[in-house]
C-alpha cells in the first residue's frame, strides 16, 4: 500500500519529499486542489471514500496519516 | 456605537471592568449582557432577527446531537449485526440528520437570501419580465439588514455542519450559545468564527492579566491608526476619482483602484485588529484574518493571506464537499475519460473553485459587480493552475530562476496589479461602470502626468495630506514586512526601557487625534465590511 501510495503523491506532487515531510497541511506545502486530486486517486487506487469531514490536517499531514487513514476505511467497508 | 467611536471605548472599559469584577462563573454572562446591549445599541428591534437565528441554530444543533447520540448507542448495541444491517441502519439515519440539517441551513440562509437579496432578485426578475411585457410583479420591499447577518449566518451553518458531521458537541446551554452567536468584538465584521476555538473560550473565565492586556491595547491602536489615519484619509481622493471617472483615462484611474484595494485593506484590517485586540483583554484570541496580503506572489496566495477566516469556511463547508460530493466525482471519471487524466482530474474541483468565488462575490452585495469580482478572481485563479506546466516551461526557457528575488518581487507586483484592477467592480457604483472604468484606464496608459502635474491635489487631499498618506503607507509596509519577516512588535516593544515605550504609546495615540481623519466626509457608523 504504501509503495502505491507514494507513486500516486509523487505523480501529483514531484516536487514534494513525502517521506520526509510531516507537516504537509499545516505548513501549506499542498493546496486544496492538491488535496482533493490526492484524494480522487486514493478513492480509486484503493476502493475506499473519504468525505469531506475527514479532510483534517491530521489524517493528511504524513504519509503515515494518509495509510492510517485509507487502513481505518478499508475496515469500515 | 461603533468601534471608532468614544461610546464604545467607555463601553469596552465597563465590560472589562465588570467581567474581570464578576465571580468566575458568572464571568460569561458579563460578555452575553455586553454582546447583546452592544447589538440593541445599534440595531434596536433587528435583534430579534439574530435571536431567531440563535434559536433555531441552537435547536437544529440539539437535535442533530440527539440523532448523533441515537446512532452511536445503537451501533454499540448492535455491532455484532451483519455489515448490510449496519448499513441499512446507518444510512437510514444519516438520511434523517442531513434532513434536519438541511431544514436549519434552509432556515437560516433563508432569512440571509430574503432580507439581503430579495430585492435584488425582485429587481432582476421584474427587468425581464418587463422586457417580455408582462410589467414587474414582484414588489421592491423595504428591508432593513441586521448587523453582521452576513458573518453570523456562516458562523451558524459551521456550529450546525459541525455537529452534524459528528465533529462538535452541541451546546446544551442555550444562553452560553446566544454569547457565542454574538459577542459583541466579531459579531460586526468577523473573523467568521469555529465554535471548537471560540465556544470554549468565552464560557471559561480568564483572569486579568496586565501583559495581556497592554498587547490588546497595542492591537487597538494600531488598528485605529489604520481606520481612522490612512483608510479614511485614503477614502478621499477614492471618493473623489471614483465619482468622477468620467473626467479621467489611463494610470490614474489604476491609481484609483489600488488606493480603493488599500483603503478596504486598511479599514478591514484596522477593524479587525480592534475586535482581536478587544477580545484580547478579556483573555480571547480570535482568529487572524489578514497575513499581509499585499505579499502575495498570485492572486491564489492573496485570497488564503486575505479574509482567511471566509476563505477557510468556503474552502471546508462549499469546496470539498462539493469536490468529493458524488456528482462531482463521477464528472470527475467521465472528464478523465473524455479530455484525458490531466484535465479531467480537475474540471470538478474547478467548477467547484467557480462556485466558491461566485459566492464569494455574491456574498459581499446584491450585485452584479460583486459576481463580477469573485469571477475574475477565481478565473485568475484557475488558469493559473491549469497553466502552471506551461507557465514551468517558460521560466526553463527563459532562464528563469523562481527563488529569485527579483522574480518574486515582479510577481508580487503583478499580482497587485491584478488585484487592483479586480478592485474596480468592488469599488465602482456597477458592473457597468466597473467595466467603463477598465476601459478607460487603458486609454492613454503611458499618461502618467497626474502624478505631478497638480491633479491629484484637486481630489480633496493637500500637499501636506498626501505627504502623511504616503508616510503612514511607508509605516504599513514596514509593519507589514516585519510580521511577513515574523518579527513581533510586541516582544520589540517590551524589551524597551518603559519611558521609551510609553513615548511610543502616546506618540501613537497622538498621530490618531491629530492625523485621524474626521472631516466632511467622515463617517464614524461606516466600516466596509459591516455593511457587507
Amino acid at each position: 500500500m504504501r509503495e502505491q501510495l507514494l507513486a500516486l503523491l509523487d505523480e501529483i506532487r514531484p516536487d514534494v519529499e513525502f517521506e520526509k515531510e510531516t507537516k504537509l497541511i499545516d505548513d501549506g506545502i499542498l493546496d486544496s486542489f492538491d488535496i482533493i486530486s490526492i484524494v480522487q486517486e486514493m478513492n480509486d487506487t484503493f476502493g475506499v471514500r473519504i468525505k469531506a469531514n475527514e479532510l483534517q490536517p491530521d489524517n493528511f499531514n504524513t504519509v503515515d496519516a494518509m495509510i492510517e487513514l485509507i487502513e481505518k476505511l478499508k475496515r469500515r467497508a | 456605537m461603533t468601534f471608532v467611536t468614544l461610546p464604545f471605548f467607555i463601553f469596552v472599559a465597563a465590560v472589562t471592568l465588570a467581567y474581570f469584577l464578576a465571580p468566575r462563573q458568572c464571568r460569561w454572562v458579563v460578555l452575553l449582557l455586553g454582546s447583546y446591549y452592544f447589538y440593541w445599541t445599534n440595531s434596536a428591534w433587528l435583534v430579534l432577527v439574530l435571536l431567531g437565528t440563535t434559536w433555531v441554530t441552537f435547536g437544529i444543533g440539539l437535535w442533530l446531537q440527539r440523532v448523533n447520540d441515537q446512532k452511536q448507542t445503537w451501533l454499540k448495541a448492535n455491532g455484532e449485526l451483519p455489515w448490510s444491517e449496519v448499513s441499512k441502519y446507518e444510512n437510514r439515519i444519516n438520511r434523517r440528520a442531513r434532513c434536519i440539517l438541511l431544514l436549519g441551513v434552509a432556515i437560516d440562509l433563508g432569512a440571509l437570501l430574503f432580507l439581503k437579496y430579495f430585492n435584488f432578485f425582485g429587481q432582476n426578475i421584474n427587468r425581464l419580465l418587463s422586457g417580455l411585457g408582462h410589467g414587474s410583479p414582484v414588489p421592491v420591499l423595504k428591508l432593513l439588514l441586521p448587523l453582521g447577518i452576513s458573518f453570523y449566518t456562516l458562523q451558524a451553518i459551521a456550529y450546525m455542519v459541525d455537529v452534524y458531521r459528528g465533529d462538535e458537541r452541541a451546546d446544551r446551554n442555550p444562553f452560553k450559545f446566544m454569547l457565542f452567536m454574538s459577542f459583541f468584538p466579531q459579531i460586526v465584521q468577523g473573523p467568521i468564527p469555529r465554535h471548537d476555538k471560540l465556544a470554549v473560550q468565552l464560557y471559561e473565565p480568564h483572569d486579568f492579566d496586565y501583559t495581556r492586556m497592554c498587547y490588546g491595547v497595542q492591537l487597538m491602536v494600531w488598528g485605529l491608526i489604520k481606520k481612522l489615519v490612512i483608510a479614511e484619509r485614503l477614502a478621499i481622493p477614492t471618493n473623489y476619482l471614483f465619482d468622477h471617472f468620467a473626467d479621467f483615462k489611463g494610470p490614474i484611474l489604476l491609481f484609483a483602484s489600488a488606493m480603493y484595494g488599500l483603503q478596504v485593506y486598511t479599514d478591514f484590517s484596522g477593524g479587525m485588529d480592534i475586535a482581536r485586540g478587544v477580545a484580547h483583554i478579556l483573555g480571547i484570541e480570535l482568529e487572524l484574518n489578514f497575513t499581509q496580503p499585499y505579499f502575495s506572489s498570485s492572486i491564489e496566495e492573496f485570497w488564503r493571506r486575505w479574509h482567511i477566516t471566509m476563505g477557510s469556511w468556503m474552502k471546508d463547508y462549499v469546496f470539498y464537499p462539493l469536490s468529493l460530493s458524488e456528482p462531482f466525482t463521477n464528472l470527475s471519471r467521465k472528464c478523465r475519460k473524455v479530455m484525458g487524466k490531466y484535465i479531467g482530474k480537475r474540471i470538478p474541483a474547478f467548477l467547484a473553485m467557480f462556485i466558491v468565488y461566485f459566492l464569494v462575490g455574491f456574498w459581499h452585495g446584491p450585485n452584479w459587480k460583486y459576481v463580477a469580482y469573485g469571477i475574475w478572481n477565481g478565473v485568475f485563479i484557475m488558469s493559473g493552475i491549469l497553466l502552471e506546466s506551461t507557465y514551468a516551461r517558460c521560466r526553463k526557457k527563459l532562464g528563469i530562476q523562481e527563488k529569485a528575488v527579483t522574480w518574486r518581487l515582479f510577481r508580487i507586483i503583478r499580482t497587485f496589479i491584478l488585484v487592483s484592477i479586480g478592485r474596480f467592480f468592488s469599488g465602482a457604483a456597477d458592473l457597468r461602470t466597473a467595466l467603463d472604468m477598465i476601459g478607460r484606464m487603458f486609454m492613454h496608459w503611458r499618461d502618467i502626468t497626474f502624478i505631478y502635474n497638480g491633479t491629484l491635489l484637486k481630489a480633496g487631499l493637500n500637499t501636506a495630506n498626501w505627504f502623511l498618506l504616503f508616510v503612514m503607507l511607508m509605516l504599513l509596509f514596514f509593519v507589514d514586512f516585519m510580521h511577513e519577516k515574523k518579527v513581533s512588535f510586541r516582544q520589540v516593544l517590551d524589551e524597551q526601557p518603559l519611558v521609551f515605550r510609553w513615548l511610543i504609546y502616546i506618540a501613537a495615540v497622538l498621530v490618531i487625534l491629530i492625523f485621524g481623519y474626521y472631516g466632511p466626509q467622515y463617517d464614524a457608523a461606516s466600516f466596509i465590511y459591516a455593511g457587507f
